[in-house]
């Protein structure tokens, strides 16, 4: 009576392609008329895509570790989203060709007139930057692959060796996950004013990525849930998780970024207010606010109802909502970084993002293909156990 | 609500071989019929001596006032400070375990959530002593509280300090309630059990009128739900409270964006090493390893280990940002920390909570009993050395250095920190006599249920 599974994602992956075409043409346009604006455009838009592929991986490893029932629901999504990391270190390549345009510690002449640049060189230099970024990547896709090949086997056979082995790598893996995240975030993001410093950056970066990776699965389970293999066993039990889950993180990203603000606000230390000056000034603070009620208020109360939680499509609808926020606190974080944070966006600003976005989507939908949608040994157990919703 | 598929088998958060008779029988003979074991007396003993202790750091510091610490300027804070935070974290890991391990539906937290609760209750009261008592003149300390009053008096709502007063407080009330509400059913068990009039009418007092009804069940679980999930934010808002009393300042080492999730894990991290500390010799003592299994262990020292970790976490971010801000300042409080005065302090630090528990990453420690007691003893007393180093050696060292000074604690000061411990065990002890230490009707409901409804009829019949 529905539609079948394959023709959904193939569409869904047909347009993201179609949309990322376009966006592709318009992209190298940006770049011809404005190599400035395009690099700049191009971080945030791709600090957005990295953050559901690398927060996949954290979640893929997390639930290893803890079990529970939300990542039954979800988990060989969020592995198919991991195994797009190769393609997106591929994305990271303009960022290291484009290093002039975006970082200023990169210009040798910038860094000779200034002593803290001078200091912090030994850490922000080309050369290591890309070695860093190298390695970053080298740790995300090896974890992704390794345990994408581990859950296949033990999709093909239940062995606790295979359990066991998926345990300890992920145990290690999140350590370094959170280790290579964070530094992924002092390099691309905060080292973008390089005098300026927050020890709870790397911490509110994280919360985001999960945010963001939450959200994408919450959307992807509604978009799924009345097809086979989902429409058998996904219950509004499952959402209700997902929508916990989401609201967890909705506080966390909340507390990280308050804490931050509140103990800059209090020391009023130049060195670093400038931050939330730049921040909330020049039309940069109805942003801000924007954020406050849509990235926090009005998803807290939202996800404090429980009809909200365990209605699919209500469900979906505020993490499309949530996405978009994630993008806008991106921009909201990066941008006054640029041109003396002036505030006037660009429409590369919004090519850029779709471009890329719509390019992962398709990915993530292609990698979809070909393994099963459900971890085959739980969905064998569930079956014998059928759900209560 | 969710899936049951993934929960872990019943056998392992209770032995096998349980009825709802025997598990009633074995609870609640601790409490009323078996004999005191002498170890209780000695045990009990040593804690009043040193409730003694505390009593009488207290007179003489009201006597002769804050001067017989070792305070000075510029370290006003010392060990009162230290242990505040230090005993205030230790109560979060009770709090956690009955209030979001309840959220999150862990059938394995029943049977130690009981005396975690009352852990927190008993640490949250050894910790409120320290700020009371440095305010100087404790009977003032209402002055604290916004009130109309002719005295011009009015709090600074801008200082951490005073939203301590609410955190602290409103925690103290919560968590109170919850443990209190989580034991009227038990006190209940207990009133019908007791043989001797005195004993039936105090535990029916505590219980309220408990009868078992369904409605009562109803009421009881609709209360006990609001208050875990009123609870939940109070661990974080409290702790986190207590990193701001540091971070809002600007002294090197203090100010520093990370400290209210570094400063909330670090709690987490040291109250279960506590609750650890004090489950291990409990369960040998009192023959229950049937209840607070291998598994409840093991699952505690997984938690430690994560928490370990975001604390590792923080250690790094604040070596790192010392040399990435290019602060002087900064700079000089880390070259301080691990090379100064108080260095061997930090590796201490370092070697307790960084180095410790790495252990945990092995089944094999993690399934012995006696290595976890040791690895908990240590994450105690590397949790304390932690405070110290924060507290101690920033102020002692701050921007000029002309005002740069030592701190030894007196005598008077370990008096009142080792009093805390007497205060601390001397409550424990009462609770595991007079009380119910685990949770008697949330056992039973782990009763297998083929097991519950044949003992059931057993108990008709008898």
């Amino acid at each position: 009576m529905s539609v079948p599974v394959a023709v959904t994602l193939a569409r869904v992956q047909r347009t993201a392609f179609l949309v990322s075409a376009v966006g592709g043409v318009l992209l190298a346009l940006g770049f011809v008329l404005d190599r400035q604006r395009f690099f700049q455009a191009y971080l945030v838009a791709f600090l957005f895509v990295l953050a559901p592929a690398v927060g996949s991986l954290a979640f893929v490893m997390l639930h290893n570790l803890t079990g529970g029932a939300w990542g039954f629901a979800v988990r060989r999504l969020l592995e198919a989203a991991t195994r797009t990391l190769p393609f997106v270190a591929l994305l990271f390549v303009p960022i290291a060709l484009g290093v002039h345009s975006l970082y200023e510690w990169s210009h040798a002449e910038v860094v000779a007139a200034d002593p803290i640049l001078q200091h912090k060189a030994a850490y922000l230099n080309v050369p290591f930057f890309v070695a860093r970024a190298a390695l970053y990547f080298a740790l995300w896709t090896g974890l992704a692959l390794f345990l994408a090949k581990l859950s296949e086997r033990y999709d093909k056979k239940l062995s606790l060796k295979a359990l066991r082995k998926l345990k300890a790598a992920s145990g290690f893996g999140l350590a370094g996950y959170v280790l290579t995240t964070t530094f992924a975030s002092f390099d691309w993001g905060m080292s973008l004013e390089p005098h300026w410093f927050s020890t709870i950056y790397g911490v509110h970066f994280l919360v985001g990525q999960g945010l963001s990776t939450l959200c994408l699965s919450i959307v992807m389970a509604a978009l799924l849930a009345k097809h086979e293999p989902f429409s058998r066993w996904l219950s509004p039990a499952h959402f209700h998780d997902l929508g916990n889950l989401t609201l967890a993180f909705v506080m966390l990203w909340a507390y990280a970024s308050l804490s931050q603000f509140l103990i800059i606000w209090s020391g009023n230390l130049p060195e670093e207010n400038v931050w939330y000056l730049k921040r909330t000034a020049e039309g940069w603070q109805a942003l801000a606010l924007i954020l406050v009620l849509c990235h926090f208020a009005a998803p807290f109360v939202i996800l404090l109802v429980r009809s909200s939680k365990r209605n699919a499509q209500v469900l979906a609808r505020l993490a499309l909502v949530l996405l978009v926020m994630r993008f806008l606190d991106s921009y909201w974080l990066l941008a006054p970084a640029f041109d003396e944070g002036e505030f006037a966006p660009h429409w590369l600003d919004i090519v850029a993002p779709v471009t890329l976005g719509a390019l992962w989507l398709g990915l993530f939908v292609r990698n979809l293909h070909g393994r099963p949608l459900v971890s085959l040994q739980d969905a064998k157990l569930l079956g014998e156990l059928e759900v209560h919703a | 609500m969710s899936a049951p598929a993934h929960k872990p088998p019943l056998s392992e958060v209770i032995a096998p071989g349980h009825t709802l008779t025997s598990v009633s029988e074995k609870i609640t003979k601790i409490v009323l019929t078996r004999a005191t074991p002498r170890g209780w007396y000695i045990g009990f003993g040593i804690a009043f001596l040193l409730v003694m202790v505390l009593l009488v750091s207290i007179t003489k510091l009201l006597v002769s006032g804050i001067g017989v610490w070792g305070v000075n300027v510029p370290v006003g804070w010392g060990l009162a400070i230290i242990n505040f935070v230090w005993w205030i974290g230790i109560g979060h890991a009770g709090t956690l375990i009955s209030a979001i391990l309840l959220l999150f539906r862990q059938q394995w937290r029943t049977s130690i959530n009981r005396f975690a609760e009352a852990m927190t209750l008993f640490a949250v009261a050894c910790a409120g002593i320290f700020p009371l008592l440095h305010v100087g003149r404790p009977w003032l300390a209402y002055w604290l509280v916004p009130y109309p009053n002719t005295m011009s008096l009015w709090p600074q709502f801008r200082s951490p300090l005073l939203w301590d007063v609410f955190a602290v407080s409103t925690y103290a009330t919560v968590s109170a309630l919850f443990w209190y509400v989580g034991l009227i059913p038990d006190l209940a068990a207990l009133r019908d059990r007791a043989k001797s009039k005195p004993w039936k009418i105090l535990y029916g007092i505590g219980a309220m009128g408990w009868r078992g009804a369904a409605r009562h069940w109803e009421r009881y679980e609709t209360a006990y739900l609001l208050l875990a999930g009123l609870a939940t934010p109070l661990v974080i808002s409290v702790h986190t409270v207590v990193s701001l009393d540091f971070a809002v300042s600007v002294i090197p080492g203090w100010h520093a964006t990370i400290f209210p999730p570094y400063f909330v894990a670090g709690a987490i991290y040291s109250g279960f090493a506590m609750v650890l500390t004090l489950a291990i010799p409990l369960r040998k003592i009192y023959g229950l390893q049937d209840f607070i299994t291998l598994h409840h262990l093991q699952n505690m020292a997984k938690i430690v280990l994560a928490t370990g970790m975001i604390v590792v976490y923080g250690y790094t971010m604040e070596a790192f940002f010392a040399w990435y801000s290019a602060n002087p300042y900064e700079q000089a409080m880390l070259a301080n920390r691990a090379f100064g005065y108080y260095g061997w302090t930090y590796w201490c630090l370092l070697g307790c909570n960084a180095l410790t528990p790495q252990f945990l990453w092995f089944k094999k420690v993690r399934s012995n009993v006696v290595a976890l007691f040791v690895i908990a003893l240590i994450v105690n007393v590397g949790m304390w050395l932690e405070r110290f180093v924060i507290v101690v050696t920033s102020l002692s060292h701050d921007y000029l250095p002309s005002s740069w000074d030592t701190y030894t604690p007196t005598k008077w000061d370990w008096g009142l920190y080792v009093g805390t411990f007497g205060l601390f065990l001397a409550l424990l002890f009462l609770f595991i006599r007079f009380l119910p230490m685990i949770s008697i009707f949330e056992m039973r409901t782990l009763v297998p249920s083929g097991v519950a409804e044949a003992a059931e009829k057993d108990e008709e019949h008898a």
